[in-house]
């Protein structure tokens, strides 16, 4: 029986590879926290699911670019330790205002040298803020209204065409990194104000590093990893890791790396699967508020829809919703919102500001629309956020305005899809949420009428003067108790209105391993790389 | 000879054509707006910066325009670039190919071996206890969905055992080999780095063997049905009569018998085994054309899905080209029969 024998031997050659090659495993966790702990190169490795453009400061405006370029490129201001309220120094060691808001004036560090060994002046700064305007990209409406000019070598002016206080906190954003001039400009980079069709330095950028970080990039790609390599001549305190590995993994995938102890720290693992992971020893699990809301939009259109475009519609969904179900479904950790503003950011509301669920108020409101409502609820149905998917939710709100008489259809679609119907204004209704564009409460703003959302949401200009005029007036007062008091004004005026009902603050979840230690969510950057392990 | 391949080329050079106008009529209707999808919320609100995205893709073009500008550039060997990595189409296919390939043969490897020598097996052992337990394990092999498989998989030998990595082709961090074929494990001993060839195996085990268990219960079950049916033929029989041992009328009759129509299943396993590439390489974090494709459908990126499916359908195409040719080849009445 020789072929018997002979498919035996393979078999067995087969199971002895296989075996062998198991038993000379050694875990990428056994290299990792061995290195981490060894005197040669210490590696973090990193499981987050890509949103990875690219490596240009100018050009990106992504959660996975933020994380990569706030530790490759400083900024003018920082934010450290999770405290999103209190810009510090980084790049400019100290900065002033003028009374109304309108002038900035920034002192640079001396001695900060770009990671090519090049100082780093003003001439930088200001080449880099304009690329960033110029180049109107994603990240350009932060520089709107904005000019930067260049006092001496080591002073920079903001000057902002009106009052504006969110100054401070805009250049904190990577997008606003700066970037070395000369290796730029040596690479097709422009900050002239043709940039948009002349710049080349993108490729250059995806490559090399021009910033003066703690990192550097060791290697850029935006499908599977990207690596960063600690910057020897960094100005600051040295970061805990040579070495960095950000991957590309599913939420499922990283679970599994996190579990076998293939990553030390995994960012996009939804309240279910970090459940599963309770009483495990070697992981610790961090979570925190985050930034991120969920809100609805009933579509103040009349044009789009005659329902939703009416102060009774929106009673009934204001009375009807049960908001402490809803947050129940987020998980543990998750925040009621009051407002557009989250609770990190000066002007939130607090719980007595919240609207009690009332069914017979949400009753009388459906009757008085005639009955037997009909709307239409779009979301996406293939993102999710902190773990988090649209889908249950929209399902729980159609349950609970069925009970007041509503009939919600839900139409999920995917999300380049549902984008194009939300950016056009055309939805009746719709499931979203929001990421701070920069950490201020002036970006909520963008929720009003005729601005981004409130134009979503069907919301013209000269629709709500008393709304606008709160709007304007926030936005030009430079005394922090003043303004305080204006944001809570705007957002009960915008709850009142209700064309945009807030839902909750999702939680964010770190997790990561024993070996590496807690590591915190960071309301502003997500995960400051840098600060691991400090 | 000659005529039935050259017919058989042209036919394949029409369906890939075909393939290139189907897909990209199908990504151009497909809802959403390319240039959107890849703006940030406040820069899709900005009129000029979406024009400029829409100039910058080409997407202000007239459809027939753009489909023509895309022939154009292909018969340059042009795929155009990707939007998600910036990359010229062609530079990512060569990127995230050897990864796929390497993949894809280990587990058609695995598959030929395991499905077709058990296979073979439950065929001499028909009926009898083996046989029906490793039919009932085909029946499993094909109908479990891969991504249960894969989950535990993972769960069992990398999560728990921790015998095999979940994710990546090497481990974390590792530098890769220098370039030579661009499979790890090649690549790995070209370079004498005999530790680095095995994390590479280490890392190739786990996918590689849930990509081929659906092909294992195929081929099992193909290879049974053919070697009963070669078995009962009239030359067998003689065989067996004229005294010949069984190894060899097995090995020399029987499975040479198999052969030709195990060839054509091959050619459809390995389409099944591309479609399952997409999904296993999901979930193995495995840098290769699939994951590609899935980010570049996620992200509207119309150039990259038209390349990889161009890509797929080049392979797809030659290896049915090959399958025919080796077919005719091998059994002289097809090539006469067309």
């Amino acid at each position: 029986m020789r072929i018997r024998t002979s498919m035996a031997a393979a078999a067995v050659a087969g199971i002895a590879a296989v075996t062998l090659a198991a038993c000379s495993s050694s875990t990428a966790s056994d290299s990792s926290a061995a290195a981490s702990s060894d005197d040669e190169t210490s590696t973090l490795v990193i499981d987050k699911s890509f949103d990875l453009v690219t490596a240009d400061p100018a050009r990106m405006f992504e959660t996975t670019g933020g994380i990569v370029l706030h530790a490759v490129y400083d900024s003018l201001l920082t934010f450290a330790d999770g405290d999103s309220t209190t810009p510090l120094p980084s790049v400019a060691e100290s900065w002033t205002s003028n009374d109304d808001a309108t002038v900035y004036t920034f002192t640079i560090r001396e001695g900060i040298t770009f990671s090519d060994g090049t100082d780093l002046t003003a001439d930088d700064v200001v080449f880099s803020l304009n690329r960033v305007k110029n180049i109107q990209g994603n990240g350009s409406f932060l520089m709107e209204g904005l000019s930067v000019s260049k006092v001496d070598d080591m002073t920079v002016e903001i000057t902002s065409e009106t009052s504006n206080t969110a100054v401070p906190a805009i250049v904190t954003s990577p997008t606003l990194g700066i970037v070395s001039e000369d290796a730029v400009e040596a690479n097709g980079g422009t900050d002239a104000e043709d940039a948009a069709d002349t710049d080349a330095a993108e490729e250059y950028l995806n490559s090399e590093s021009a910033g003066s970080g703690p990192y550097m990039i060791e290697s850029f790609d935006t499908t599977t990893e990207t690596v960063l390599v600690a910057n020897p001549d960094y100005w600051g305190d040295a970061p805990e890791y040579d070495r960095v590995v950000l991957r590309n993994a599913t939420a499922d995938a990283q679970l599994m790396d996190i579990q076998s102890g293939t990553a030390d720290v995994a960012l996009d693992l939804g309240s279910d699967q970090t459940a599963s992971l309770e009483g495990n020893d070697s992981i610790v699990v961090s979570t925190s508020a985050s930034p991120t809301f969920f809100f609805l939009i009933l579509n103040a259109d009349s044009g789009v829809s005659d329902v939703t475009s009416t102060q009774e519609f929106r009673d009934a969904v204001k009375y009807g919703l049960d908001l402490d179900a809803i947050l129940e479904l987020a998980g543990e950790g998750a925040e009621h919102a009051y407002g557009v503003v989250p609770n990190t950011f000066l002007g939130a509301l607090g719980s007595d500001s919240a609207v009690e669920q009332d069914l017979d108020k949400a009753t009388a409101a459906v009757e008085a629309l005639g009955g037997d409502i009909t709307v239409s609820l779009e979301y996406p149905s293939d993102i999710s956020s902190n773990g988090l998917d649209f889908g249950p939710f929209a399902e729980r709100i159609a349950a609970q305005l069925s009970e007041i008489g509503i009939t919600v259809e839900l139409v999920p679609s995917p999300v380049a899809t549902a984008l194009e119907n939300y950016r056009a204004g055309t939805e009746e209704m719709g499931l979203w949420l929001w990421n701070p564009d920069y950490p201020d409460s002036a970006d909520y703003l963008a929720f009003g009428p005729g601005r981004t959302v409130g134009l979503r949401a069907g919301w013209a200009e000269g629709t709500a003067a008393d709304l606008e005029s709160i709007m304007t007036e926030v936005a030009a007062e430079t005394d922090a108790d003043t303004r305080e008091e204006l944001y809570v004004e705007y957002q009960e005026l915008m709850n009142e209105y209700g064309v945009i009902v807030p839902l909750f603050q999702p939680s964010a979840t770190v997790v990561s391993t024993s070996t590496v230690g807690a590591v915190d969510y960071d309301p502003v950057f997500s995960l400051d790389i840098a600060a691991i392990g400090k | 000879m000659t005529r039935f391949i050259t017919r058989r080329i042209g036919a394949a050079l029409l369906l890939l054509v075909g393939s290139v106008l189907v897909t990209f009529g199908l990504t151009a209707i497909l809802p959403g707006d390319a240039a959107t999808a890849r703006l940030s919320e406040q820069a899709a609100s900005d009129p000029e910066i979406v024009a400029a995205m829409r100039a910058e893709l080409g997407l202000d073009q007239p459809l027939y325009k753009q489909f023509l500008i895309y022939l154009g550039n292909l018969v340059q060997g042009d795929l155009g670039d990707s939007v998600q990595s910036g990359n010229p189409v062609l530079e990512d296919l060569g990127q995230f190919g050897p990864a796929s390939a390497e993949l894809a043969l280990t587990a058609m490897i695995i598959a030929l071996i395991v499905g077709g020598g058990l296979g073979v097996l439950s065929a001499l052992r028909a009926n009898g206890v083996i046989d029906n337990v490793l039919r009932a394990l085909s029946l499993g092999g094909v109908s479990v969905p891969l991504f249960w498989l894969a989950l535990i998989a993972t769960s069992v030998f990398a999560t728990q055992l921790r015998w095999f990595p979940s994710s990546g082709r090497l481990d974390a961090g590792a530098y890769a080999p220098d370039t030579v074929t661009g499979f790890y494990t090649i690549d790995s001993l070209l370079a004498g780095d005999i530790a680095m060839f095995g994390e590479a195996i280490r890392h190739l085990v786990l996918p590689a063997i849930v990509l081929a268990a659906p092909m294992i219960g195929l081929l099992l079950r193909f290879t049974r049905t053919t070697v009963l049916e070669v078995l009962s033929q009239e030359y067998v029989r003689a065989a067996e009569a004229k005294g010949l041992r069984r190894s060899r009328v097995i090995g020399g009759h029987v499975l040479r018998g198999a052969l030709v129509p195990l060839i054509t299943v091959i050619g459809t396993a390995f389409a099944s085994l591309l479609a399952g590439t997409v999904l296993v390489e999901q979930i193995f974090v495995w840098p290769g054309i699939g994951s590609y494709a899935y980010r570049a459908a996620s992200n509207l990126d119309l150039t990259a899905i038209v390349g990889v499916t161009l890509f797929v359908s080049v392979i797809y195409i030659t290896v049915n080209l090959v399958t025919d040719i080796l077919y005719g080849i091998i059994d002289p009445r097809i090539r006469y029969a067309s």
